[in-house]
């Protein structure tokens, strides 16, 4: 037979066996029988191109070699063929070429594509650190013909020596390069588009498993073993369970792309669920597909990843010392081994209040679960499911977990084991739910948990266009809320219809009424969610520049504390698209939006003023609930500013209005209450010159930290002052009958039947210790903000007494203040006060005044020229 | 054939894309980008902090079009991105060669 003809019969051969072996496939769907199958083609293709164009040639010194899917015998049906043409020595290297070249030349116009190399027994025993690929492939090397002594020789002698020898170097490569691969497929299996064989959780995944149980046995003198990882996880069926899934869904893209395509594009997610590949119950919905792929990646990617992570311990000391460091987190109910968590009491597995405790843990400390309790959690399944609270019991742990730092790697854990929808059912709808679109790049469920990471991780970022929003989160009163907020905020998308926004705040509705969070938390995060598309539709569609613009986002948000959290979770929602969906320019945008506003709802206060005569949807939203008081109330509220309105709930307006009725018998009205950790002092009375600054010169006597305050006042001369206040020295908390006494002296104070100078005497005389400035003290004034009054802005350090410092200041220097609002973070105050001096406008030389007094009492240096 | 390049306010993309859809110009290339011609910039404060913006964010489109789309395209840009206002952008014109289409080697206004 003619070469040419011989080829000819080669190349008829594989076309019919591949036909045959497809369409085995396809009626069978055994991906085993598929890839087994092309091996023992290729095998016998191999043989007898050997035959044909080496043996005659060569005798002895030349062994062909397997290698790679090949060398494994898993051939997918257009996988490349790895082939080793191992050589005695160079010389014989040189003598075989043409041979070689006519077998690889040959294997091409069959159709096979074909990846040779040619290397001697010595070079194959020695390590190149840039091409750890061909050691590893090296693992997977089955003899096919030739020299069998030449091949026992690399396999039973060489290699491991080689791999005793080089065994930590290469874990660690094998390591780097699996992390790198990780890493460009964003550390996540849940891509909308995964690529099956190198992303997370992939075919290579599992491989670099078995690669690392060889490298380990070999390396340390244990037995030769084709497939270690198999086998150590052969007690359980997961992993065999998800190599079947990934390897029929493989073959099936490699048949259907006539290629080498491993990217389950959404055409291909269309068909394989159409057809049922993989799956046990036939023909499913593509959305129920990939939640099988997704349930089977996670094993594989879980398996490989615990791998991963045991390789530095057995390495690095530091790494050690950091585990062994770690292991004293552990507690009466869970103890940290290796990084992993343990429950202590396996019974602790049924109890959903244990489990909950567990996932807190996690997410203070960063640590994983451990595959035995997870095993342990989900056989108690039944038990979990009795227990586990959907009412405030679980808000109440949902709470912590979420403002913790790793909250997303504890919710990522507790989804895996089905725990947040079991919790919160409204979550269920985006499970691994992939959404067909241009832009995002993971799963609902993932750029969810990925949106409350981006927060989490804003505080120790390196970007500097990011570091404003890390400040800002660090401002945060209720960071719960936003996290809440962004745990619901696309759970609309599992549901039919167009508008996601408005089914996401249908769900999150149900949620939070289920978990009885108070009116005004609820009110929040639901504003949040029907609000999360806002500043980035502003950013797109309006001019951020425009005054305008600000002012009707600032209408619509109300409160600087809705806006920073809306800025943060419009920040979050950008970055968890896709890692590029967040450019410095985005960023830049929505931080300008940010303080454009913030700066709005500053300076604006004394612009806008509710009239009686003029009634706004939230105005009559509040008069509605006073009916008959309709016009008592209109009259109070009149001459307030509308960010009164916006800072308080109508509940609270309520409240202050019946305040101000009682003032005739009682001049001066007082409400004490705790929020948020913090003791709030309302105070309704009529207005006189030096109010504000006695108010605070109060509170500072009584040890009180004041963080913020407000003062307000309407057109009748009646002031509506707030306080956030600090209890320093716990007083009102270990003292209840103080709590008597201190509402009497600021009745008594107010009232001028006490005097304020001798209750701050003795708060004078504790508080000598001189204050560390660190933040430098900064005056601005601004006269034409209001039309009325001359702003005044201080930024300067926290210190005790501070308002009472300013506020005394001011009206020593016969200032009115018409509206204060007082801010701290951290350990930088930012006040604002709106001034008036005998109803006009402060003139250039009060301005000075005043800027001589305050930096004289606020530094230890004259003020900055800024 | 025609390259344009239109440098116009973010908030005025997303018209002037559909403009342009509308008068049959489907491929463009989009850059967000910063800078100043006359609108120069300004101060801004935030906490005390001055901030000056002095490049302000734009939105650079391109793209390539046979002549006789040029004048349509021109009109539909400027009908979108007018506020009136200083900072509504600019549009450049160039001459082009050639073009080539890389998947099948097609030229000229086929290319496009």
């Amino acid at each position: 037979m003619s070469s040419q003809a011989a080829d000819y019969t080669l190349r008829s051969f594989y076309q019919q066996e591949s036909a045959r072996l497809r369409g085995e496939f396809e009626s069978s769907g055994s991906s085993e029988a598929a890839i087994t199958g092309r091996t023992r083609v290729v095998d016998k293709l191999a043989l007898d191109l050997w035959n044909q164009y080496v043996s005659p040639r060569v005798d002895s010194g030349l062994a062909l070699v397997a290698l790679g899917g090949f060398g494994r015998q898993a051939l997918f049906p257009h996988s490349d063929i790895d082939l080793l043409f191992l050589t005695a020595n160079e010389a014989l290297a040189g003598r075989v070429k043409d041979p070689v070249r006519s077998v690889c030349q040959e294997m091409w116009d069959i159709g096979l594509r074909v990846s040779p190399t040619t290397r001697t027994l010595e070079n194959c025993s020695r390590f190149d650190q840039d091409n750890v690929e061909f050691v590893i492939s090296l693992l997977d090397s089955r003899f096919l013909a030739g020299d069998a002594g030449l091949f026992e020789r690399l396999r039973g002698r060489n290699l491991p020596q080689l791999l005793t020898r080089e065994c930590d170097a290469l874990v660690q490569r094998l390591t780097e390069v699996t992390r790198t691969r990780h890493l460009r497929f964003g550390e996540t299996i849940f891509h909308l588009e995964p690529n099956l064989k190198d992303g997370p959780g992939g075919l290579r995944d599992f491989q670099v498993s078995r690669w690392l149980a060889i490298i380990t046995s070999v390396g340390n003198g244990g037995p030769w073993s084709d497939s270690p990882a198999y086998e150590r996880n052969s007690e359980t069926d997961d992993i065999r369970a998800a190599l079947d899934f990934l390897a029929a869904a493989r073959c099936h893209l490699h048949y259907r792309a006539n290629r080498d395509e491993n990217v389950i594009h959404w055409e291909a997610q269309e068909e394989l669920a159409a057809r049922g590949v993989a799956s046990r119950t036939g023909a499913v919905s593509s959305a129920e597909w990939m939640r099988m792929y997704f349930r089977y990646a996670r094993v594989v990617h879980r398996d490989t990843t615990r791998l991963l992570d045991q390789v530095p311990r057995n390495r690095s000391s530091l790494y050690r010392s950091f585990q062994h460091w770690r292991s004293r987190f552990s507690n009466e109910e869970f103890s940290v081994v290796d990084g992993n968590v343990f429950l202590q009491q396996a019974v602790g597995a049924r109890d959903a209040s244990v489990v909950l405790r567990l996932f807190t843990f996690i997410a203070r400390h960063g640590l994983a679960l451990s595959l035995e309790t997870e095993r342990r959690i989900q056989n108690a399944r039944r038990g979990v499911t009795e227990s586990m609270p959907q009412d405030s019991r679980l808000w109440e742990h949902l709470r912590e977990i979420l403002v913790l730092p790793h909250a997303a790697e504890a919710l990522r854990a507790m989804h895996s084991l089905n725990l947040v929808t079991l919790g919160i059912p409204e979550f269920e709808t985006i499970d691994s739910l992939v959404l067909r679109d241009l832009y995002h790049r993971y799963t609902v469920d993932e750029h969810t948990f990925l949106a409350i990471e981006v927060l989490h991780c804003l505080k120790d970022n390196d970007l500097e266009w990011l570091q404003p929003f890390g400040e800002l989160m660090t401002e945060l009163e209720r960071p719960e809320l936003l996290f809440l907020a962004l745990l619901l905020h696309d759970t609309g998308k599992g549901l039919d219809g167009t508008d996601h926004v408005h089914n996401s705040l249908q769900l999150a509705a149900a949620a939070i009424d289920r978990m009885g969070l108070p009116a005004e938390d609820a009110q929040t995060v639901c504003f949040l969610i029907a609000s999360h598309l806002e500043m980035s539709s502003t950013m797109r569609r309006r001019d951020i520049y425009d005054p305008e613009t600000v002012r009707e986002l600032a209408n619509k948000l109300g409160t600087t504390e809705r806006l920073k959290m809306l800025t943060l979770l419009t920040l979050a929602d950008i970055k968890a698209v896709n890692p590029e969906a967040l450019t410095p320019w985005k960023a830049e945008n929505l931080w300008r939006l940010y303080t454009g506003t913030a700066n709005y709802f500053t300076r604006s206060v004394d612009e806008e003023r509710l009239h009686a005569e003029v009634c706004s949807e939230h105005l009559e939203r509040i008069a509605a609930l006073l009916p008959k008081r309709r016009s008592q109330l209109l009259k109070f509220l009149d001459g307030l500013p509308q960010r009164y309105l916006m800072s308080h709930s109508p509940e609270q307006v309520i409240l202050h209005f019946e305040m101000a009725n009682q003032l005739r018998s009682d001049p001066v009205q007082l409400g004490v209450r705790r929020v948020s950790g913090q003791n709030e002092l309302t105070v309704v009375t009529e207005d006189r010159p030096g109010l504000f600054a006695a108010l605070a010169g109060i509170l500072y006597a009584w040890g009180m930290d004041i963080t913020k305050a407000s003062a307000f006042s309407n057109s009748a001369g009646v002031i509506v002052d707030s306080f956030y206040f600090r209890d320093r020295f716990r007083t009102l908390e270990l003292n209840p009958p103080e709590r008597e006494r201190f509402n009497w002296s600021i009745v008594q104070i107010l009232c001028r039947e006490a005097s304020l100078d001798s209750l701050l005497e003795s708060r004078l005389k504790a508080d000598t210790k001189p204050v560390k400035l660190k933040v430098e003290t900064r005056l601005r004034y601004d006269n034409d903000a209001s039309p009325g009054s001359t702003l005044l802005e201080v930024i300067t350090q926290d210190r005790p007494g501070l308002l009472y410092t300013i506020s005394s200041a001011l009206a020593s220097e016969s200032c009115s203040i018409e509206v204060a609002l007082i801010d701290t973070e951290g350990a930088v105050a930012h006040d604002v006060f709106y001034l008036t001096s005998g109803g006009m406008k402060l003139t250039r030389e009060q301005q000075r005044s005043i800027e001589w007094a305050l930096t004289t009492e606020l530094s230890d240096s004259l003020p900055s020229s800024w | 054939m025609t390259k344009l390049e239109a440098i116009i306010q973010p908030s005025r993309f997303e018209a002037v894309k559909d403009a342009l859809l509308e008068i049959g110009v489907e491929g463009m290339t989009v850059t967000e980008v910063r800078g100043h011609g006359r609108q120069k910039g300004h101060t801004e404060f935030y906490r005390g902090r001055e901030y000056t913006v002095d490049v302000l964010p734009k939105v650079k489109l391109e793209t390539v079009l046979p002549d006789r789309l040029v004048d349509a395209a021109i009109q539909a840009i400027t009908n979108a991105a007018r506020s009136g206002k200083i900072g509504d952008g600019k549009i450049f014109l160039s001459r082009i060669d050639d073009a080539i289409r890389i998947r099948n080697d097609e030229r000229g206004e086929t290319a496009l």
